[in-house]
């Protein structure tokens, strides 16, 4: 940036700056606390984040549909190329940052209670604020470099987050699956950034997909990516979008590489809010409105399927889960395969619309969530039952113990549904009547897809019926298996209201459209200069009223089935409730041919190793020896041998000579007399 | 006339023995003996020789230089021979082997 920016774009940046730094300030100061449960730490964070949350609203204030603020800097220079390093503000990141802020926020003063106990609870905090640090960072940084160094400290603190109980098993195995298929997702998007580094020459987003940047002004034409820097076979730009496909499919969990979500709920629950909310999974749905212009038609046809059938696939899973937060993760998994979907069929606004109120909901649901387990697991430890805290078989009847928990539960789970009133209805409804409008204009095979999002509302209407069935209403259910069992629950301290309270208004209508019923006058959509703001045809009335028709039905069905007011109809066996029941045999189908591949390579790999490898290197080894042994039988008994002769004969001589000097006299004469007569004798002849 | 060559042969004759009894004696007495029977034999070969020599008589002479100094040696050999049965209880030459290395 050559032109000095004015005062008030500075200060902006200044802003979120701070705002991105305050979080990592927090982890380094409580990284330095003394003691291993300081109090301290919670506060530290909170207060961060706090403050972060204040100067989020001031940027996003300043910057909500005013011209974007860039600012940058050389940072290293390799070569001829100059990297720059510096702060993009525009309509998608400002409201990321402030989505990431209001969630981080009741999450930071609900873990302030949820995590009381615990017996690392400052590095909790210090997790927690490298967690946020990261994804604020990560939305707010204007290269693709520090975009994927933020990517994967998104992941790596994910990992330590998921993996905080380590000494549980199941948590150790989940935060290594989760960082695993995460790995692949980052492979996937390092290869999409280095494939557009060498054919558009730049790692700056603004260069490569703003207004009439490089991204803009190239097209594929015969077989031929060709760009304003250069060419390349097209198969490189169909290579970049499988790797930000990966990438994305693997931050956003959509299908195949989701499995990693539901495991991630070994952690504590409120890091699951996190990550289910504002600062993981929307990094992939981020990351696709970042690159949005470089996708082709074709590349949007495929990115709506992946989606619609994430959301279809983890809506039927989700319809016979028994545990409450792998329930709510599958869910999420079905909502973001919505947002990838929509971001596919070119509803771009209605996509990050979607991604914002399910960001408020489903936090909220997490928390909600979270306020049940903690109660069950109080009410085993009292009573100290084998359960499964997070079973809701085990629940049941729980509105009139936890009112507040009920009430804020029912909103979130109506937005989650879609209903009216609700932020879930504006944005789902959007997606939903733009999937009707995009598949108007295509092949026929296309319908299934607009087909299958309805569908799987009506599927989520069911399951989060069914959830809310089971452990809201009907008879406690543990009472019925242990019928002596003693409780006294309640919703808990302020910090668990405060924050169940903001998002559970969060999740009403006021805060993105006056008009509860169409979405079309959402204030974000004017954000992203969307098309579809005019009801241009009879979708925009029929979709939302009969979709919302039929999902009231099924909830009803739902909830009279569920709470006991008619017999079960669903039998617990066949193939569709096993499909479903084993999520889909996923996890089965890697465990078996994935896993059990790489586990067969890396033994062969072993073998390879441990025979032929190491066998050469033994046989040298041996062969040396062998050296060494002959070696040194030829100087023991060669060069030994010679000099071991030699001091023999000297031996043999001294020994033998030794006898003369025999210490008597008369010998010594007759020798003598010997030598004379020897020398005489010789003398004479 | 007794011929040059008996002397001589009488002169052979004791000097072997005497060196046949150094050599073969158990006792330094007789070993001494033989020493003088052989210092004897060497006197009667000066003799026999000094019948060439009448005008200085050298050999008479020193026969008889030889006679006194066999004397003196036989005295010093005896006073070793009491010093060394004194010192080893033996004068058995065999038994006193400490010149040995």
């Amino acid at each position: 940036m050559k032109t000095p920016l004015p005062y008030q774009e500075l200060s902006t940046i200044y802003f979120a700056l701070a705002a991105v730094l305050l979080p990592l300030f927090a982890c380094l100061v409580n990284c330095c606390l003394p003691g291993k449960r300081n109090k301290a730490s919670g506060a530290i964070s909170t207060l961060a984040m706090l403050v972060a949350a204040a100067l989020s609203v001031i940027v996003f204030s300043k910057t909500w549909n005013a011209p974007q603020v860039h600012i940058q800097q050389l940072w290293f220079t390799i070569g001829s190329t100059p990297l720059y390093a510096g702060i993009l503000l525009n309509n998608l990141s400002a409201i990321l940052l402030l989505l990431v802020c209001l969630i981080a926020l009741p999450v930071h003063i609900y873990s302030t209670a949820y995590m009381k106990h615990d017996e690392n609870y400052d590095r909790y905090f210090i997790y927690l604020s490298l967690f946020c640090f990261s994804m604020l960072a990560l939305v707010v940084v204007d290269s693709m470099v520090l975009l994927y160094g933020f990517w994967e400290l998104v992941g790596f603190s994910s990992y330590l987050l998921i993996g905080f109980w380590f000494t549980r098993e199941k948590a150790a195995q989940a935060n290594k699956k989760a960082f695993l298929m995460n790995r692949i997702g980052d492979i996937g998007l390092l290869t999409a950034i280095m494939t557009l580094f060498a054919q558009y020459h730049t790692f700056d987003i603004v260069q490569l997909f703003g207004d009439g940047g490089l991204i803009s002004q190239s097209t594929v034409q015969n077989g031929v990516w060709i760009g304003p820097t250069g060419s390349m076979p097209a198969v490189w730009q169909y290579i970049a979008f499988t790797g930000i496909l990966l990438g994305v499919a693997a931050k956003s969990a959509q299908f195949p590489l989701h499995t990693w979500l539901p495991d991630a709920m070994e952690g504590p629950t409120s890091v699951s809010a996190l990550i289910h909310a504002a600062t993981m999974v929307a990094a992939g749905v981020f990351l696709l409105g970042r690159v949005y212009p470089m996708f082709t038609t074709f590349e949007l046809d495929i990115l709506a399927i992946v989606g619609c059938f994430t959301a279809f696939m983890a809506a039927t899973i989700a319809l016979t889960q028994n545990d409450l937060k792998r329930i709510l993760a599958y869910s999420t998994i079905s909502q973001l395969g919505f947002m990838v979907m929509a971001m596919g069929i070119g509803a771009y606004a209605s996509s990050l619309f979607h991604l914002v109120t399910h960001a408020f909901f489903k936090c909220a649901l997490f928390l909600v969530a979270g306020v049940v387990i903690h109660e069950m697991q109080h009410i085993k430890e009292e009573n100290k039952l084998d359960i499964d805290p997070q079973n809701i078989l085990y629940m049941g009847g729980l509105r009139k113990k936890l009112p507040l928990t009920f009430l804020v539960a029912v909103v979130a789970a109506l937005a989650l549904i879609g209903l009216p009133f609700t932020s879930g209805f504006l944005s789902k409804d959007g997606i939903l009547v733009q999937a009707v409008d995009w598949s108007d204009n295509k092949a026929p095979l296309f319908r299934l897809i607009p087909i299958g999002a309805i569908l799987t509302t009506w599927l989520t209407g069911f399951y989060v019926a069914r959830l809310i069935a089971k452990v809201f209403f009907g008879q406690f259910r543990l009472e019925q298996f242990h019928p002596h069992v003693q409780y006294h629950i309640s919703d808990g301290g302020w910090q668990y209201r405060v924050p169940l309270i903001l998002l559970g208004v969060a999740s009403l209508f006021p805060i993105f459209s006056l008009n509860p019923l169409l979405y079309e006058r959402a204030w974000i959509f004017s954000g992203f200069g969307s098309i579809h703001l005019e009801r241009v045809n009879i979708y925009h009335t029929i979709i939302p009223v009969g979709v919302n028709i039929l999902s009231l039905f099924l909830i009803y069905w739902a909830w009279s089935v569920y709470t006991g007011r008619k017999i079960l109809i669903f039998k617990q066996t066949g193939f569709f409730f096993h499909l479903s029941y084993h999520e889909w045999y996923i996890d089965q189908f890697y465990n078996r041919v994935i896993v059990k591949a790489v586990l067969c390579i890396s033994k062969a790999l072993s073998w390879v190793d441990r025979v032929v490898i190491d066998g050469f290197i033994n046989s040298l080894a041996n062969t040396l020896v062998g050296l060494g042994k002959a070696a040194s039988w030829f100087d023991y008994h060669v060069i030994d041998g010679i000099s071991r002769v030699l001091s023999g004969i000297v031996q043999i001589t001294g020994n033998f000579v030794r006898h003369f000097q025999s210490g008597r006299v008369q010998y010594y004469l007759f020798s003598m007399l010997a030598v004379v007569l020897a020398l005489i004798i010789y003398l004479s002849f | 006339m007794i011929s040059l060559n008996d002397f001589l042969m009488v002169s052979i004759a004791l000097f072997c023995i005497g060196l046949y009894m150094i050599i073969t004696k158990r006792n330094a007495i007789q070993i001494l003996i033989g020493i003088e029977l052989m210092l004897n034999a060497a006197i009667l070969n000066l003799v026999a020789f000094g019948k060439y020599d009448k005008i200085l008589n050298g050999g008479d002479v020193f026969a008889l230089f030889a006679i006194v100094l066999a004397a003196a040696t036989t005295a010093v050999a005896l006073a070793i021979i009491l010093n060394v049965y004194k010192k080893y209880r033996t004068i058995d030459p065999d038994k006193i082997n400490s010149l040995k290395d």
